[in-house]
């Protein structure tokens, strides 16, 4: 039809972040045990609707459950395959590869709580244990309050989930933990959303073989130690409920 | 279930007292529609369907029109019963649309309304129709268009707001009192009939209508039939006799209706003779040994292919094993369907956007621009409202509003002749994971267990594509679970251009894309769709692709297809749940219970 005779440009392809977005200084001197989302324009539009103070909760709901499930697909893809070799429905052979290694998801609470469900959607059976580290108000360190894993998570991948990696203090005190838990470094893979370079560089020279899965690289951070420009709070905007030993802690 | 979403489609026999008629005989074997049981001779006559084959050729361009039968005579002169009679003695063809000029009566003005509830407007001349109006409609379905005709309400004598979506008709019937006095309604018939009655049979048999149907008082009708029918007819209509091709009686005329039916049958013949030679089966047209599978091939193919990650291997891994549980071929088609759909959303354009986060702080972001794509939409957009005297005003502000924000899809499912899974929807809950905000339609075409032809089945799409004016400035994601020969694939893009969707704004997503089959013939004839897929699969020597390409195989060896077939079929049936938003809650709730125990 007439469709065909009208001359138009050819589809866009997917079009890359805006450079102005990017943090390229800090996306240039990555260490080599980070690994960043590809950066298009998909994801930075994804980014802008979580970013947006006016996102409702259900649209941040949505928005970053399909970043956190990208997420979880790239940290997987560092996970050992090996060789398998199976038979089709057809009777042919397919040469193809299999998972290997048990993993299990360890969030740190609350905020990393937010990200279980998108775990579970990639990985059915996910075990999953959890951390919780609250500011000490007296000395400003990161303190454990409660920690719950698997009994075998020694033999275990383990996905460390926290969406927000600003100081990286928190980060990094659980990766203490695991590690006192006999989990090696190598085998923790660290999963954020947002990252700030300070956290970034900080974490990454004290856990350099530590495989870091971040979304996106933001500019720093303010005074206050927030991301800039961030998300604000992930756990208040998805608004995960409380369980209930964090009321009875204290 | 199947048999329900058939029965929901708009494809149903249509008759709702406004003239119009939509018949369609049913698909697969069951028993379809009884055709107009009131008829006076062979009653409930069952038509069954095959469905409708290609209008294309593997260039993908049109190849023909519809064939067009107008019918003309006096009121009461028995035009309908004569196109009913044209559509019953015509068999098995797929889909017939009468259409009546009563839709096109022109949107009456209050002092015109006042005199048509007193009776005293004159129905019966030319200027009360809509007659540009019926000529465009017209032209669109013969051009295997869709059309949106008005809705006229006798019991308002207004046109009422609604329209009427029409697609996919093989014979269209227009009829009316007025049918051949327009030149340019009469350009567009392959055949021209006029009705010829007398008028003493005409009057009793409209003073029995009248006061039956429409409850009229026989003074009124016969005030009204003196004022308006009988000068109508002496001058305007009785004139157009002279330019039919053929003058039918209005009773008694079987032998004129079999002389019509063997005419239109003999056309038919001819036109669908060329379709057969020209049929778009693209394996027809690819021996399979013909083409080395080369690496060449898939570069020159431009497919949009997913990376391959050790975890995409993987997933692959398992959903070719046929030792997989149907419980893993579910969840792992969906999370590969939901990486495919994100890699798609890729080719969606972006533009910039500026958001304050809850920091305080102004970030530019990006958004999906649909509203604004690269090229001059500002024109098409005008050009539509010269165009398209369908719409009315109103829906067409509606439109603009809501064409701002939509990221649209439609589900493509193909029915393979062994079983009736639709392959389709496997990838619907992986697209619904990532877009949540776009209409669903789906499209059914089905393999001719002889032929090899597709046939469409059934259409159904959401209205922004059933509008023109919002179908060119839609983007359209298509899902089907495999390219093989691609003839399904070729329909269903075939009916979105069709629909006036532009060629660049359709993204079709697939698991598994066969090198050699049809893929060529469709980059070829639609260059500019994007197609992304999750694998290219050349291993030709192998069964299971073999077997695949048995899709639409007529000798039916390896008629299985591959993977797909253990559990795709189940997944199927329970996918179709899936329109329902709970329902599809409970099957995802269902699917994690049930493994979670791990």
């Amino acid at each position: 039809m007439s469709t065909t005779t009208v001359p138009h440009p050819p589809p866009p392809p997917p079009q890359p972040a805006k450079d102005s977005n990017r943090n390229t200084a800090a996306m240039k001197s990555l260490p080599p045990s980070v690994f960043t989302l590809p950066q298009t324009a998909q994801l930075e539009a994804l980014y802008t609707i979580i970013r947006d103070k006016n996102t409702s909760r259900g649209d941040f709901l949505f928005y970053s459950d399909r970043i956190i499930r990208l997420l979880v697909e790239e940290g997987l893809n560092h996970l050992p395959v090996v060789d398998k070799t199976v038979e089709t429905p057809t009777g042919a052979t397919y040469h193809g590869v299999g998972f290997e290694g048990k993993i299990c998801g360890v969030s740190i609470l609350r905020a990393g709580e937010a990200m279980e469900a998108g775990l579970r959607e990639v990985c059915r059976s996910v075990r999953i244990g959890k951390i919780l580290i609250q500011r000490d108000e007296e000395t400003t360190l990161p303190k454990l309050f409660y920690s719950k894993f698997p009994p075998d998570i020694a033999s275990r991948y383990v996905l460390l989930l926290d969406p927000m990696l600003a100081t990286g203090g928190s980060a990094m005190k659980a990766v203490e933990v695991l590690m006192e838990q006999g989990v090696p470094e190598e085998r923790i893979i660290f999963i954020n959303l947002i990252a700030s370079p300070e956290g970034l560089s900080t974490f990454c020279s004290k856990y350099p073989s530590l495989k870091v899965i971040t979304g996106w690289i933001d500019q720093g951070l303010n005074e206050k130690a927030y991301i800039i420009p961030g998300l604000g709070d992930f756990g208040e905007r998805r608004q995960v409920v409380p369980q209930p030993f964090i009321s009875c802690k204290h | 279930m199947p048999d329900e979403l058939v029965s929901e489609s708009q494809f149903d026999l249509l008759e709702d007292g406004e003239g119009i008629e939509v018949l369609v005989k049913h698909n697969r074997q069951e028993p379809a529609l009884l055709l107009h049981s009131h008829s006076d001779n062979s009653k409930n006559t069952v038509l069954i369907s095959h469905g409708r084959p290609p209008w294309y050729g593997p260039d993908g361009q049109r190849t023909d029109d519809a064939f067009v039968i107008g019918v003309a005579g006096g009121s009461a002169s028995g035009k309908t019963h004569v196109a009913r009679q044209i559509v019953q003695k015509l068999g098995s063809i797929p889909t017939v649309i009468i259409l009546s000029q009563d839709s096109f009566y022109k949107y009456h003005n209050e002092e015109e309304l006042a005199l048509a509830h007193a009776n005293l407007l004159d129905f019966d001349h030319p200027d009360a129709l809509d007659l540009p109006m019926f000529a465009s409609c017209l032209a669109d379905l013969k051009a295997c268009k869709q059309s949106n005709i008005p809705v006229y309400s006798f019991a308002e004598h207004q046109r009422l707001d609604e329209t009427k979506y029409l697609y996919g008709a093989t014979i269209i019937i227009a009829e009316g009192i007025m049918a051949l006095v327009d030149p340019a309604l009469r350009a567009l018939y392959d055949l021209k009939i006029f009705v010829q009655c007398d008028s003493d049979l005409m009057l009793a048999r409209r003073i029995k209508r009248d006061l039956q149907e429409r409850g009229r008082d026989v003074t009124g009708v016969l005030d009204q039939y003196l004022r308006y029918v009988k000068p109508s007819y002496d001058n305007f209509v009785r004139p157009t006799a002279t330019h039919a091709d053929i003058i039918v009686p209005g009773s008694n005329n079987s032998v004129a209706i079999d002389l019509i039916c063997n005419h239109v049958r003999k056309q038919l013949k001819e036109r669908a003779n060329r379709f057969r030679q020209k049929m778009a089966d693209p394996h027809r047209y690819l021996p399979l040994q013909a083409e080395p599978a080369s690496e060449n091939i898939v570069e020159r193919l431009d497919l949009t292919i997913l990376p391959n990650t050790r975890q995409v291997e993987g997933i692959f891994t398992i959903l070719r094993d046929h030792t997989t549980s149907r419980q893993d071929f579910v969840f792992f088609t969906d999370r590969l369907a939901t990486l495919l759909v994100e890699h798609a959303l890729q080719h969606l354009p972006y533009a910039p956007k500026v958001v304050t986060t809850p920091v305080g702080v102004d970030c530019t972001g990006t958004q999906v621009d649909l509203k604004v794509p690269k090229f001059d939409n500002k024109k098409n957009a005008s050009d539509v409202e010269a165009d398209s005297t369908c719409a009315t005003v109103s829906l067409r502000r509606q439109n603009h509003a809501l064409v701002s924000r939509i990221t649209f899809a439609s589900k493509l499912i193909t029915d393979t002749y062994t079983t009736d899974s639709l392959s389709g929807g496997a990838l619907e809950r992986g697209f619904k994971r990532v877009v949540n905000d776009a209409p669903l339609g789906s499209l059914l075409i089905q393999s001719d267990s002889k032929s090899g032809e597709p046939m469409l089945l059934q259409v159904m799409l959401p209205e922004c594509i059933r509008l023109r004016d919002r179908a060119e400035q839609s983007w359209v994601v298509l899902l089907d679970a495999q390219i093989g020969t691609g003839a399904a694939a070729f329909m269903a893009i075939r009916i979105l251009l069709d629909h006036g969707v532009k060629e660049e704004r359709i993204i079709f997503v697939a698991f598994l894309v066969a090198r050699t089959g049809g893929i060529s013939v469709l980059k070829k004839a639609f260059p500019r769709v994007k197609i992304v897929c999750g694998a290219v699969d050349d291993h030709m020597k192998e069964g299971w692709l073999e077997g695949y390409k048995g899709e639409g195989n007529p000798e039916g060896k390896r008629t299985k297809v591959w993977v797909m077939q253990p559990g795709m079929g189940q997944i199927s049936k329970k996918q179709c749940y899936a329109f329902d938003a709970v329902d599809f809650m409970l099957l995802f709730l269902q699917v994690i219970g049930t493994t979670y125990k791990g």
